[in-house]
């Protein structure tokens, strides 16, 4: 009887410790390494079959541009900046964005700096997301201990003008974006699966939304305002919830994995088993990926002016839009429809494999609908500039082409398309989502 | 098992027990040095919703301690060792009349004081003011997992193609009956902003009027307040309060925006 009556008080005992054993919470950290790129590497046979080759470029890699944990670029000799600090570099410089990041930290730190304001160095607490900028407020605790002057004056600057460090927005990325977009920035995050478009895999640095000419590389701007605005009807939110220096921090990373990862693309292509990788190879391609984000912000499409709408304007846009390609046309009639739908022909292919009619696909290998232009819902912007300059360069890496330049046929004489008639289909484009009666009553040239 | 000894279970278990009312009321009094209680409020309407609020905790509070310690008393009085054995009864016909019309008095009191606050909230919209249900200041749209704000044109048409469209940030007049038009791009979501004492369900398929005047310039915090998929917890806003004439030059450097060249 006593020797049960034990045994069931230790097997109630037993029960409570493996709860509360149970219960100690782990967060969960994903593997801290990068991976290499699948497909890439199996397009090179000198690569895929040799696991020697591919710890070489992984290694090549890390050297490039450090561990998700301690990430970290490589300052070529003949540079004269530092990529570590590129975008710090950018905001300190931009009066307005510098004085919109202190105005920001200011507003997230508002207790930490009224305590040290106030003199209550104790009483300033741990901010959330922002480890680095604990340990840098420890470190001048401790160096200007004596010194309460002092200690004030540089902690509120401190806090005001903190800007995140490479591996802190890595590990913020890690918690915000890194289930869709991946550890790599490959897009192949876990949820990553279940979305339509599929999130952005950043490593062939192409990017859709930007400000620029042809296929450049984005500029610090643009992915920012990717971050503030979202993509709007994709999964991509909107990030204003966090304050400008954690998103200006996420753009660095974003850059930082998409300069790894366009690294690697080329290092793979380039690999033999002969030469393996030779160090000037290196350099030069890792040079060349970084001089074309350096250089992306020579590529604006700027507009003098904007003309003021007129009907003329419209209907030339009209022309243009419904026009197809070999009748001299703009040729948008083509893919997004007569309507504006997004359900023109071209909008449609045939799979060559299933031989079902399926919708075309993106350069990642996603199919992909044409743009329906009678919602309203433009993913980036729908002021004439945003339009205007996503007419003129096209979408990067999806079928809808750049206009500038394109030829046309007009009154019998062929001539490549101007700033004027961008802006024509802009506006025209604009009046798509008003009302469909507004569109079948606008005045045509037929 | 000795009479002592029972005696002591007796008494830890009813202390037990009473523990439930004693820190069930606790928690009440000190909400609000814990942070747990409301937010002040900062709307026309808000000060009505409380007052509900708080008559129908009170009303709640004691019945909740009432019957908490008959349920204490009777465990302790009906747990003897010796207790004599339980007797059928048909009840008590006076005492059920008596538990039966007391909370029906109190339903047909609640649902009496409610009804000029419902109506103020959700029946009577402002009809005098600058944003009418027909016309209101903007649109809300609802999606997984964000708030978008569209202001119409300045024709007030929300179909043109100067339509301003913001996320997240949704700034509006103080002092001024604001209405606005809530809709829903997927599925069900809730429009939440605590200090206003508003909480307003965006069904798909459907524009729903919501209105609200706030008293005091500010940034208050917009949740979504119904269950609407993995991304539920982010799914957060801001309502920014601007003095009226501040919201209007705003508004105005909005639209000027619109045609900016970068
Ligand atoms: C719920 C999934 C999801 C999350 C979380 C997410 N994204 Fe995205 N992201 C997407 C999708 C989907 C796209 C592609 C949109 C498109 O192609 O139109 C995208 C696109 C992008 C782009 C490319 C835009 C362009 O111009 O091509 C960037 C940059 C980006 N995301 C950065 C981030 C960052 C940084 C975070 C974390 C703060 C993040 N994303 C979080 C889904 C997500
Ligand atoms: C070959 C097919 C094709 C042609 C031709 C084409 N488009 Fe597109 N367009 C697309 C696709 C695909 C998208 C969606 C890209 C994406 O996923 O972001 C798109 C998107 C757009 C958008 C939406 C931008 C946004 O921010 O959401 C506009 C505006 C647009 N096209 C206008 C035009 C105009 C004007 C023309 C003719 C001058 C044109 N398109 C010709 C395929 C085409
Ligand atoms: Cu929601």
């Amino acid at each position: 009887m006593i020797v049960r009556r034990h045994r069931s008080a230790a097997l109630l005992a037993a029960v409570a410790l493996t709860l509360t054993l149970s219960c100690k919470f782990e967060p969960f950290t994903p593997e801290l390494h990068y991976s290499l790129n699948g497909p890439v590497v199996e397009k090179n046979p000198d690569l895929q079959g040799d696991p020697g080759a591919q710890a070489q470029l992984a290694g090549v890699l890390e050297m490039l541009v450090g561990t998700p944990k301690d990430p970290r670029f490589l300052a070529l000799k003949d540079w004269d900046f530092d990529p570590n600090y590129w975008g710090e570099d950018l905001v300190k410089k931009d009066e307005n964005a510098l004085a919109a990041l202190i105005a920001s930290n200011r507003a997230a730190y508002r207790e930490q700096i009224a305590s040290i304001e106030a003199g209550d160095f104790e009483n300033v607490f741990q901010p959330r997301f922002a480890d680095d900028l604990w340990r840098w407020w420890l470190a001048l605790k401790a160096e200007k201990a004596g010194d309460a002057a002092a200690l004030k004056e540089e902690g509120v600057k401190l806090f005001s003008e903190y800007y995140p460090s490479l591996s802190n927005s890595a590990a913020f990325y890690r918690n915000q974006c890194f289930h869709c977009h991946g550890t790599e920035g490959g897009g192949n995050g876990s949820t990553s699966r279940f979305l339509n478009p599929r999130p952005r895999d950043y490593r062939p640095g192409k990017f859709k939304f930007t400000a620029l000419k042809g296929k450049s590389r984005p500029r610090h701007e643009d992915v920012y305002r990717v971050l503030t605005e979202g993509v709007y009807t994709t999964a991509m939110p909107s990030f204003r919830r966090f304050t400008d220096a954690q998103l200006h921090g996420l753009v660095d990373y974003v850059r930082l994995l998409a300069i790894r990862g366009e690294t690697e693309i080329l290092l793979a292509s380039f690999y033999t088993s002969d030469e393996g990788l030779s160090l000037e190879s290196v350099q030069e391609n890792y040079g060349d990926v970084v001089a074309k984000w350096r250089g992306a912000s020579k590529q604006v499409i700027a507009a003098e002016d904007i003309p003021a709408v007129t009907p003329e304007r419209l209907a030339h846009g009209r022309t243009l839009f419904m026009t197809p390609g070999e009748k001299g046309g703009a040729n948008c009639v083509s893919c997004h429809g007569t309507s504006g739908r997004g359900d023109g022909a071209s909008a449609f292919e045939v799979d060559p494999l299933t031989k079902e009619t399926r919708r075309v696909k993106d350069e990642w290998g996603n199919e992909i609908s044409v743009r329906d232009l009678t919602r309203g819902v433009f993913r980036f912007g729908r002021r004439p500039i945003d339009l205007y300059r996503r007419i003129y360069a096209g979408i990067n890496g999806t079928p809808m082409p750049e206009h500038i330049g394109m030829t046309v046929t007009e009154d019998g004489k062929q001539h490549p398309m101007t700033e004027s008639d961008i802006w024509d289909l802009a506006f025209f484009v604009r009046t798509l989502s008003v009302h469909e009666a507004t569109v079948a009553a606008a005045p045509s040239h037929h | 098992m000795s009479s002592l000894k029972h005696f002591l279970l007796r008494a830890v278990i009813t202390l037990l027990f009473l523990a439930v009312p004693i820190l069930g009321v606790w928690t009440f009094v000190k909400a609000e040095e814990w942070g747990l209680w409301f937010p002040p409020t900062y709307s026309t309407y808000g000060p009505s919703i409380d007052f509900l609020f708080d008559v129908i905790m009170w009303m709640v509070a004691v019945t909740f301690v009432g019957t908490e310690l008959l349920l204490v008393w009777f465990f302790f009085r009906y747990s003897k060792k010796d207790a004599t054995r339980a007797t059928y009864t048909h009840g008590n016909h006076t005492l059920e009349m008596v538990w039966t019309a007391i909370p029906a008095l109190l339903l047909i009191f609640v649902a009496f004081s409610q009804m000029k606050a419902w109506s103020t909230v959700k029946i009577n919209f402002p009809e005098d003011g600058p944003y009418t249900v027909a016309k209101p200041l903007m649109e809300i749209y609802a999606s997984q997992f964000d708030w978008r704000v569209r202001y119409p044109d300045a024709q007030g048409n929300f179909e043109g193609a100067d339509v301003i469209e913001v996320p997240y940030d949704i700034t509006v007049p103080a002092d001024t009956k604001v209405v606005l038009r809530l809709k829903s791009r997927d599925v069900l979501h809730s429009f939440f902003v605590p200090v206003f004492r508003l909480k307003q369900d965006a069904v798909p398929g459907m524009e729903i009027p919501v209105w609200f005047e706030a008293t005091r310039p500010g940034d208050y915090d917009l949740i979504c307040a119904e269950l609407c998929g993995w991304g539920h917890y982010k799914m957060a806003g801001k309502i920014h309060v601007l003095p009226k004439d501040e919201f209007a030059s705003w508004l105005a450097k909005q639209r000027e925006n619109l045609y900016a060249k970068d």
